[in-house]
């Protein structure tokens, strides 16, 4: 199935202004810089790097774990930019557009590599078998405030590929599910169903992880 | 959301978390779910998946990529060293 790796490029509907994301605003300047990029301004190109860099990096690094492939698939995704930014025709927000490509890139080495845990179609792809498990039985440990930094990136490492993209794409960067339904060419509930499915998982893992350091 | 409150009344654990994906998406307020009055349990799930969301808006922003990687994407694209220095390079935007 090559849904998660070509790029969609039939059209978009439109959606009001400020209504693209929750935490990613417009970039003062962006605009500009695009319009100047796709007619092939090397500084423009520059400009659009500078603005984005750290986010697309931060989102190849978040699924690979790994800081020398997290740059390898930076740098190819500001080269696809590079060749297709005269394509984009602003039907939705130019971070949405650029992470769409970012994520192309980091499923395509994703399945070179022979995706672990999970296959990215078992994850993205809703089935009955596949529902968060049931959670019954009595707890006696919580999470709230006793979770840091470092625990949930490494809970959020620890995430099967299709899981950690939605979890990243939504509750990290903070894209609303209309767009990482855009991104992964998936449907809205299934963006939604992932997530939870990522949550829970995640649940699961930082509570393992405390068992652990109990009996520690 | 008034449908789901009603519905919540009589919910069991299982239907309660069948429920609890929309119920979060709805932006309703999940706490205020009548089962949760009686169910120890399914408040501490969502207290949990509650502080998990919150926690992770927390991770932004991560590290820039090395100053190596705009090298190879000036060099890949055929842009003179000359033209990154003049304009202050893709450094500009770091902090």
């Amino acid at each position: 199935m090559e849904r998660f790796v070509l790029m969609n490029s039939g059209p978009t509907p439109p959606r009001p202004a400020g209504h693209h994301m929750r935490r990613n605003p417009p970039i003062a300047g962006e605009e500009e810089a695009i319009g100047k990029a796709r007619e092939g301004d090397a500084r423009a190109f520059e400009t659009l790097y500078a603005m984005h860099k750290r986010r697309v990096y931060s989102l190849c690094l978040r699924m690979l774990g790994n800081v020398a492939e997290a740059e390898d698939l930076t740098q190819e995704a500001f080269l696809q930019l590079y060749r297709k930014i005269g394509t984009f025709r602003g039907d939705s927000a130019f971070s949405t557009w650029l992470h769409r490509l970012a994520v192309n890139v980091v499923l395509m080495h994703l399945r070179r590599k022979g995706l672990p845990q999970v296959s990215l179609e078992e994850t993205l792809e809703p089935s009955q078998d596949d529902g968060p498990r049931k959670d019954i039985g009595a707890r006696d440990l919580t999470l709230a405030g006793s979770i840091d930094r470092v625990t949930l990136e490494r809970a959020i490492e620890n995430l099967p590929p299709g899981y950690r993209l939605v979890f990243v794409l939504h509750d990290v960067e903070g894209y609303e599910h209309n767009e990482i339904a855009e991104m992964l060419d998936c449907s809205i509930g299934n963006s939604k169903s992932q997530l939870h499915k990522a949550r829970m998982k995640l649940r699961d893992l930082l509570h393992s992880g405390q068992r652990k350091e109990q009996i520690a | 959301m008034t449908v789901l409150y009603a519905m919540s009344k009589t919910m069991t654990c299982a239907e309660f978390q069948d429920a609890l994906p929309e119920l979060f998406e709805s932006h309703a307020d999940v706490n205020a779910q009548e089962h949760l009055r009686s169910c120890e349990n399914c408040t501490a799930l969502v207290r949990d998946l509650e502080y998990i969301a919150s926690q992770a808006k927390l991770l932004l922003p991560m590290h820039d990529p090395s100053p190596a990687v705009w090298e190879h994407i000036r060099q890949a694209i055929g842009q003179t060293p000359g033209e990154a220095q003049e304009h202050g390079g893709p450094q500009a935007g770091r902090k």
